[in-house]
């Protein structure tokens, strides 16, 4: 069927057709930016390999810091050769936590958040419990990873 | 003496620009030098210890002032109808400022400065939704780094000048506009009328010179501290605390306990904390009393109360 009239007016189609041009142009653009602005993020690293001597003969009771990433790790000799690797990052706001020997806890000064030597959130504001890791000895190698990361190293 | 808090906080403020612009010329951005960069200011440059301690004092008793002409505004409800638009720009100036005190404290890059700014970028992060993309927005990553660093120093020397210069002159021109605004209980009432220029224009004048006689005496006797360098693989150090007008915020994170009935406490602290701001945020657009021009004495005790609150957490912060 023909209609005898036109669907869209001209001046409809010029509006449109400008409009949605400078929408479209501005959209890129902002888009474009804000794209740029955002950082690509990158990601903590699944394992890190130490050196075991430097982590196995610290004394029972204290930890030794380790670098996870840009974080820090802490490896714990808890007792008798119980060793435990942790991220020493706070659960609530992220600050770098602290061992207190002498309480045998670890302390978040920030707001004064406890947890016990395995990590558990005992007291003040943090909602969970420390961050675990797996860690394995292989020679003069301490690999230390997230849990439930297979680490195969190339033989050598 | 209400009227003339405004205009010290403009005075501040380009006091704030011409100290920062000296600075930027020795301030070095960067994780290995920004520490010692502030150590050579202070200790080789001619005035550098001065101007560093001037423009650390500009921000505290810009904010101070700002903080008194928020509260004097809301307390003599000057934001109601038809200065709404003051009230909404006014504020998102006094955010503004919060911004620039945070982003200029990390630059200094010392161990209480590297705390904060990631207990700050880390407690946005617990807000639904969003949080995430603005704490790797602010953060240029995943953790406060380097990347950090120079992002805080973009949005403290260009970003944020230029967005509050632009907000600043839209505020003034508003008042321009409205005029100042007159208490509930005098309107309608006769009141002498005094011209801008020279009248109160002399007025403001010599309380900016107070003001700046104020800011060079703090300045030079109690110059501010530069702190440890920041180690991002150390604990903070013990009784660490925020700049003290992020204090109460500070204390009312530590009340929350970890869990809430089963929620994750962190994240019911910070909407509340956010759902507090918006409110006042909002508040020309909910007290409908107060438009109308009429007394508006409930939200003149909600305004008590956020005064009280910010005070009584300030001292408990500042004291514990």
């Amino acid at each position: 069927m023909k209609l005898p009239y036109s669907l869209v007016t001209r001046r409809t189609f010029l509006n449109t057709l400008l409009g949605g041009g400078f929408a479209a142009f501005f959209l890129g653009v902002f888009t474009t930016l804000g794209r740029f602005a955002f950082p690509t993020l990158g990601k903590e690293p699944d394992f890190v390999i130490l050196k075991a001597e430097d982590y196995l003969n610290i004394p029972p009771n204290s930890t030794k810091p380790f670098a996870w990433g840009g974080k820090l790790g802490l490896f714990f000799h808890k007792n008798d050769n119980v060793f435990l690797a942790l991220k020493g990052v706070c659960t609530h706001m992220e600050c770098n936590i602290t061992y207190k020997p002498e309480l045998k806890k670890f302390y978040c000064p920030c707001h004064k958040g406890w947890f016990d030597a395995d990590g558990k959130n005992i007291q003040g504001p943090p909602p969970k419990p420390l961050e675990i890791f797996d860690f394995t000895v292989e020679g003069d190698k301490l690999i230390v990873a997230r849990k439930g990361v297979k680490v195969e190293l190339p033989k050598a | 003496m209400w009227y003339f808090t405004g205009g010290l906080v403009l005075f501040f403020f380009l006091l704030q620009v011409v100290s920062g612009m000296l600075l930027s010329f020795y301030y070095v951005p960067h994780v290995e030098q920004a520490h010692k960069s502030i150590i050579e200011i202070v200790t080789k440059l001619n005035m550098g210890w001065f101007f560093r301690s001037f423009h650390n004092w500009g921000a505290q008793l810009s904010i101070l002032t700002l903080l008194v002409h928020l509260f004097s505004v809301l307390l003599l409800k000057a934001y109601r109808k038809p200065r709404e638009l003051l009230w909404y720009s006014g504020f998102l100036l006094l955010i503004l400022f919060f911004f620039f005190g945070l982003s200029g404290y990390l630059l200094l890059w010392n161990e209480r400065s590297f705390a904060a700014v990631r207990v700050a970028t880390g407690g946005l992060g617990a807000i639904p939704l969003v949080g995430n993309f603005l704490k790797a927005f602010l953060r240029g990553g995943v953790d406060v780094t380097q990347d950090t660093l120079v992002r805080f120093y973009a949005f403290h020397v260009v970003v944020l000048p230029i967005i509050t210069l632009l907000l600043t002159a839209f505020h003034l021109l508003l008042v321009q506009f409205h005029g100042p605004s007159i208490p509930l209980s005098l309107e309608g009432k006769k009141l002498p009328q005094v011209p801008f220029f020279p009248y109160v224009f002399l007025k403001d004048v010599a309380l900016w010179l107070v003001a700046l006689g104020i800011l060079v005496t703090l300045s030079t006797l109690f110059p501010p501290e530069i702190g440890k360098k920041a180690d991002m693989l150390a604990a903070p150090p013990e009784n660490i605390k925020p700049e003290w007008y992020f204090l109460f915020v500070f204390q009312t994170l530590k009340l929350f306990p970890g869990e809430i009935m089963g929620l994750n406490g962190e994240v019911i602290a910070v909407l509340l904390v956010s759902l507090a701001v918006l409110f006042l945020f909002l508040v020309p657009y909910l007290d409908k009393k107060s438009a109308d021009g009429k007394r508006s004495p409930f939200f003149t005790a909600i305004s008590v109360l956020y005064l009280g609150y910010f005070l009584v957490m300030t001292m408990v912060g500042f004291f514990s």
